[in-house]
């Protein structure tokens, strides 16, 4: 996914993220797309597109995630705008399942059929060649061969998680869309679902999946779309959105020969907006970061200290969130 | 809270670490209302919201236009009534030959009310268990038995004010268009204590009959089932039973109808022949449809409450 | 085929082996039970007033609404239907397994009950015609109703109460004032094709080809509608 060059400053809210110039048609494509139920709208006129790789949705609850990926997996008509999966509309059109595999967040599954049925099932109704090889294949990538011939009912929350993605990858879609996926997961299963993601993007598959959870997406993503009550926050690399924020200071922990010799030196820098000495560190918000980066080395050298150690202590997918859904 | 302060990124004030914040909550100390009046409260949500008021305009439809065709044989009665009269003569004997009578109007509408039983019932009783509310309202002055009750009183007056709205119809129409109001008061008044006997009947045996159904499973399709199933299969069943086994035997199915014990009570209150042969082959004393009615009133009633006292919330 | 066997299978095992079906099965031996009593008893009742009163306006229409509503709403109800619908295959054809499903399990219990109360209490050979017309017509009854109800969950999730409301309202009262609505009436249709088969014991329901407009009408009529609201079913999703 590219970035708007568009962007900039405090006004992080990526409007437009074209898809590349030349080559395929992006996987998934949004313009201008809404959602809204009567009086409430749950999708605010939003417009994007992505490629291969593993984007995160990010939001808060109630944000409109769930909304936008059932529209994306057409069980949802757009109220406005145009909304594209492998270059077709999603909506009212059963032939674009072949490439499209869902994980909804809804628990429930047919409880009466095993693991390995359901995966069978669905690719059954997949209409492939094989339904059992690709159902034990898709319970082997899963990890759920242990449980694979008891009742889904009989399910851990994990375990019934495992069976929801097994089903959805037995046809080895290309776009595969995952709502609140790790919701139930223990942390070794997490990670082997992580793992597993990460590896069917670098195969080329487009992995769009939602969380409110800042770690899983952070770890997994390359790239976040971050929502908010509907609208699109930001997208990009989360780093990136953070660097394009300069109306809000970063924050740099500084651990040098002479702290406060430093810290004087420092203040004299207009891209420092103040410092702090408190823990034996040397605490820098500053706002502009290249500039502070940049003058920072030439800084210490005519004030004659050592640098240490220099950390950005905010640069975690949380204090975007917060600092985006705060505006 | 302690004096530790730690630094938070983004240049905030720092905040202390590990304390309590006070964010202007206040508890409240003074007056509460108290039981009767949770009581009260739970009543009245109940009855309205058999209506489907307070709710959605969807929730609205079933139970208006259930309500509407119920009302609708007593809006045409009084109709043809009122056309007979100026009809004059021919007029009397119409109105005295309309099917449509306050003794009647019960096995008309019967049908009807058991159709609002198995719609409403459900909903009443089942969402509160099926979304685990029950905790909440169990936390609060409302006792477990109390729950049951204001439960069973408000959908009792629902289905009181469903059978008396046509019957108040009848009352209204039949006395405003006679000639003479005070030969019309004379003609219509005296009705009133049946009416209102037998709707109390019916309203207190179909609701705590559909309650204690609907009480012991969240599903509202097997709720709904087995309520009508228990309005519509009783019946027919001691029809047959009539028909098939001795007289000895069969007298005593229809004591297990609702149905069929209503239309007795009906036939007691209003001091007419009843209509039903089954009633009529039974040959049971008016009174004993009247035991057996109060005796399901307060076992569905025990069923209830003993249910919402074991029920895990 | 092989996604028609699937549809069926996952919808068969889904209707079946749940505690309502117990119940319905108690339900189609009531008959039965009171054919025993009867024949017991040394009566020997008109088979095909009892046949009617029981099993045709009571047994069959149940269990119909039971199992109707409950192929495709109870999936659509718990959100299990996604499964359903997010696969390469025409919402035609989901909406007629359903159908099928329906009817099957329907007839499988309506059919037998009426059959062995019909011989259990005939004794004479009127008694035994109107038994052997009334069974095939409760098996074509069953589909007109499966068709019926699995268009109606299709539309509304209260489709139980919705059906209830035809079957007691509609086909129970009005059909006897307004009479004619009656065309409008499965079970006049149903009583219809009994006719057909034996018309001194069924006199009541419609004309053979009135039985045969309203059952293709609803047949069709009930895949056709289906298909096209489950093509449009939005399903919301849990934010």
């Amino acid at each position: 996914m590219t970035a708007d060059p568009r962007m900039t400053g405090a006004t992080a809210t990526a409007a437009r993220a074209p898809g590349p110039a030349s080559g395929p048609a992006p996987a998934i494509e949004l313009d201008h797309v809404s959602r809204w139920y009567g009086n409430v709208v749950a999708v605010n006129d939003i417009s994007f597109s992505l490629g291969p790789g593993v984007t995160g949705l990010l939001g808060p609850n109630g944000a409109g995630k769930s909304t936008l990926l059932h529209m994306l997996a057409g069980l949802l008509r757009p109220s406005a705008g145009r909304l594209t999966v492998a270059g077709e509309p999603a909506w009212r059109n059963p032939s674009l399942y072949r490439r499209i595999g869902l994980v909804p967040e809804r628990e429930a599954v047919h409880a009466f059929l095993t693991g390995f049925e359901f995966a069978r099932m669905n690719a059954r109704l997949q209409r492939l060649p094989d339904p059992d090889a690709a159902a034990a294949r898709a319970i082997r990538t899963v990890d759920l061969e242990s449980a694979a011939h008891r009742q889904i009912g009989t399910y851990s929350k994990g375990m019934r998680q495992r069976a929801k993605i097994a089903g959805a990858l037995v046809h080895e879609p290309t776009i595969l869309l995952l709502d609140e996926p790790f919701n139930g997961m223990d942390p070794r299963q997490r990670l082997h679902m992580i793992a597993l993601l990460r590896a069917m993007a670098a195969e080329g598959r487009t992995i769009l999946f939602s969380s409110h959870i800042l770690e899983e997406v952070e770890r997994l993503a390359d790239e976040v779309l971050v929502i908010h009550a509907g609208r699109l926050a930001a997208s990009g690399d989360f780093r990136q959105i953070r660097r394009l924020m300069t109306d809000r200071p970063h924050t740099f922990r500084i651990r040098s020969s002479d702290d406060r010799a430093l810290g004087a030196a420092l203040v004299a820098q207009p891209a420092v907006f103040g410092v702090e000495l408190s823990d034996g560190r040397l605490i820098a918000r500053v706002g502009d970061y290249g500039a502070f980066t940049a003058a920072l080395a030439a800084t210490a050298k005519r004030a004659a200290v050592s640098l240490y150690e220099v950390a950005p202590t905010d640069d975690s997918l949380e204090s975007v969130f917060a600092y985006l859904v705060r505006r | 809270m302690t004096a530790d302060a730690t630094p938070r990124p983004g240049g905030d004030p720092p905040i202390p670490s590990g304390s309590i914040y006070d964010l202007g909550y206040r508890g409240y100390d003074g007056p509460r209302l108290g039981r009767r009046h949770a009581v009260g409260a739970l009543f009245t949500h109940t009855l309205l919201s058999c209506y489907g008021i307070g709710r959605g305009g969807r929730a609205k439809i079933i139970p208006f236009v259930l309500a509407g065709i119920a009302v609708l044989p007593a809006v045409i009665a009084v109709g043809l009534v009122a056309l007979a009269r100026q009809a004059g003569q021919a007029g009397e004997f119409i109105t005295d030959a309309s099917p449509i009578r306050y003794e009647t109007y019960f096995e008309i509408v019967g049908q009807i009310v058991a159709l609002f039983c198995a719609a409403q019932a459900p909903e009443l009783l089942g969402r509160d268990q099926r979304y685990s509310v029950l905790s909440l309202y169990f936390s609060r002055a409302l006792e477990r038995t109390d729950y049951a009750i204001a439960k069973l009183g408000g959908f009792v007056v629902a289905l009181l004010a469903l059978v008396l709205a046509p019957q108040i119809i009848l009352v209204l129409g039949l006395t405003l268009s006679s000639p003479d109001l005070a030969e019309g008061l004379g003609e219509n008044l005296p009705k009133v204590p049946p009416i209102l006997a037998q709707a109390i009947t019916l309203s207190a045996v179909f609701g705590s009959l559909s309650l204690a159904i609907a009480a012991f499973t969240p599903r509202r399709a097997y709720a709904t089932a087995g309520i009508i199933a228990s309005f519509i299969i009783p019946p027919v069943v001691a029809e047959i039973a009539r028909e098939v086994t001795s007289r000895d035997i069969s007298r005593w199915f229809v004591l297990a109808s609702p149905p069929d014990v209503i239309g007795a009570t009906n036939a007691f209150f209003f001091d007419i022949r009843p209509d039903s042969s089954v009633i009529a082959a039974a040959r049971h004393p008016g009174e004993l449809y009247l035991a057996v009615a109060a005796l399901a009133v307060a076992a569905c009633t025990g069923i209830l409450i003993r249910r919402y006292q074991r029920i895990t919330a | 085929m092989t996604i028609f066997v699937t549809l069926v299978d996952v919808t068969l095992r889904g209707l079946v082996g749940r505690r309502r079906t117990v119940l319905l099965v108690l339900l189609a031996v009531l008959p039965i039970g009171l054919a025993l009593l009867a024949r017991l008893g040394g009566e020997a009742p008109d088979a095909a007033a009892a046949l009617d009163a029981l099993v045709v306006r009571i047994v069959l229409p149940l269990i119909a609404l039971v199992f109707g509503t409950a192929a495709l709403g109870a999936e659509i109800e718990d959100g299990t239907a996604v499964y359903l619908l997010t696969k390469p295959i025409a919402r035609l054809h989901i909406v007629v397994a359903k159908v099928v499903v329906a009817a099957l399990l329907t007839a499988a219990l309506v059919a037998p009950s009426a059959l062995a109360t019909g011989l259990l209490m005939g004794g004479s050979d009127e008694g035994l015609a109107a038994t052997l017309a009334v069974t095939p017509a409760v098996i074509i009854g069953s589909l007109l109703y499966a068709a019926a109800f699995v268009a109606i969950s299709v539309v509304t999730t209260r489709a139980l109460v919705i059906g209830l409301v035809y079957v007691v309202i509609w086909e129970g009262i009005l059909a006897g004032i307004l009479v004619g609505t009656r065309i409008f009436s499965i079970r006049e249709a149903v009583l219809g094709f009994a006719g057909v088969l034996a018309p001194d014991a069924w006199e009541g329901g419609l004309e053979a080809a009135q039985a045969v407009g309203l059952a293709l009408v609803v047949v069709i009529g009930g895949v056709a509608l289906g298909a096209r609201r489950l093509a449009v079913h939005e399903v919301r999703g849990g934010d």
